[in-house]
């Protein structure tokens, strides 16, 4: 999306609510639950980049997510469309199930993500130091990746490390990530705007 | 079920009583219902995780967060020094911290340096100080155009550059997450930090106002 022209002025609303709607909220939240507890599969970001490009842009934020977490779960096991078809056409609220509660693990799901933590990102051993040129592979892979597009092919500089983690879609071996500082006249051409952009980038991507 | 209703008014945002809807529900909604109603009746997972989460987001993790941090820095050499080393660490002694902050970069604007933050992927964002992102951040707008013509954009958000700052455009696309540290008001050091965290706006830590 980095580059592209036509979405126009961007529209800042004032005062705005954290969730517009409350099925924004429930949506949120249900990512986040089916997320710690393995009740989906994997990340929502693929999930999101498997719709299709007319229905990813006609899609607002949380119809996205929405979507994404259905996926996820009927992906894994855990629901199938079939049921949701049947639930969904019977319109009956999930409020009229809230008799079961779980105060202690709600407590711990709650502490787990907004719990002070230690920095993530392990230490390994790369094959750039800060410092190094490097230019980022040419590629037009499938499925989801984090190389956006309008860095590929550019050399840019390495100013931080900041450790390895897993790369996209995978569970491990963590792998590099570097830090990487483009000039602008080098991703927009000679009229950019004077500056620099900055993106981490994990090694795979890299040469 | 709410489609006789004829008035659209304020939604219903209490949790409690759903005996009548505003207005019609769309068929996210719908299915983001279906899907809860179906988790919790078969013991997957239970009601109260749902709003416990939906509350700590709407109440909890917010701008005031950061403002903190920020207001910290500006008063405390030595906290600002931690900030800027070991972001994730100097939060976490405020108490803040947790998903989508595992990895705090903190960007130290000067009187020659302008930084600002922007996801090209979708919304990456730093929660624990800041919250959840607002919808322009999210914006096909936003996203787009920010990292290939940030002082229109910024002009558009009032924060006219001028030509000799530098501007540093962060793409936060990947583990890091970044919090912009806004440059001091020159009388900082005679405020308390809570008149100072007053003056800090999420638009100051993404680095859209300056």
């Amino acid at each position: 999306m980095g580059g592209m022209h036509g979405f126009g002025p961007i529209a800042p609303q004032p005062d705005e609510p954290v969730f517009h709607e409350r099925w924004e909220g429930r949506t949120f939240a249900l990512v986040l639950v089916t997320g710690a507890t393995r009740l989906r599969t994997g990340s929502i970001r693929p999930a999101i980049e498997r719709l299709d490009p007319a229905t990813y842009l006609t899609s607002s934020y949380y119809q996205r997510w929405a979507r994404s977490v259905e996926d996820g779960l009927v992906r894994a096991g855990t629901l199938d469309v079939a049921d949701i078809d049947r639930r969904a056409a019977t319109g009956e609220p999930a409020q009229a199930h809230r008799g079961d509660t779980d105060p202690e693990g709600t407590a711990q799901l709650v502490e787990a993500l907004v719990g002070p933590r230690h920095p993530s990102g392990d230490i390994v051993a790369g094959r750039f130091g800060v410092g190094a040129k490097v230019t980022v592979k040419r590629m037009a892979p499938a499925g989801h990746h984090r190389c956006p597009r309008y860095v590929r092919g550019v050399t840019g500089t390495v100013t931080m490390v900041p450790g390895g983690w897993p790369p996209p879609t995978s569970d491990g071996p963590p792998e590099p990530t570097y830090t990487i500082r483009f000039a602008m006249a080098d991703l927009w051409g000679a009229d950019a705007e004077p500056g620099w952009l900055y993106l981490d980038l994990w090694e795979r991507y890299l040469e | 079920m709410t489609d006789d209703h004829p008035h659209h008014g304020d939604h219903d945002h209490d949790g409690e009583d759903h005996g009548h809807h505003p207005k019609p529900k769309l068929d996210i909604e719908r299915r983001v219902e279906a899907i809860e109603a179906l988790l919790v009746e078969r013991g997957l997972i239970t009601s109260d995780v749902v709003d416990a989460i939906v509350d700590t987001y709407e109440r909890d993790l917010g701008p005031m967060n950061g403002a903190r941090v920020v207001a910290r820095a500006w008063t405390d050499p030595g906290y600002r020094a931690r900030l800027l080393a070991d972001g994730t660490r100097a939060v976490g002694e405020l108490g803040f911290g947790g998903a989508e902050g595992e990895h705090l970069v903190v960007l130290e604007n000067t009187g020659d340096i302008h930084n600002v933050v922007v996801c090209t992927l979708c919304s990456c964002y730093p929660w624990p100080v800041l919250g959840l992102p607002p919808r322009w951040y999210k914006s096909f707008a936003y996203r787009s155009r920010m990292v290939r013509e940030p002082r229109a954009v910024l002009a558009e958000f009032g924060t006219a550059l001028p030509d000799d700052v530098e501007v540093r455009v962060w793409d936060s696309s990947a583990e890091v997450r970044y919090m912009v540290l806004p440059v001091a008001p020159d009388d900082a050091a005679t405020r308390s930090e809570e008149e100072l965290a007053a003056l800090v706006t999420r638009d100051h830590m993404i680095g859209v106002a300056r």
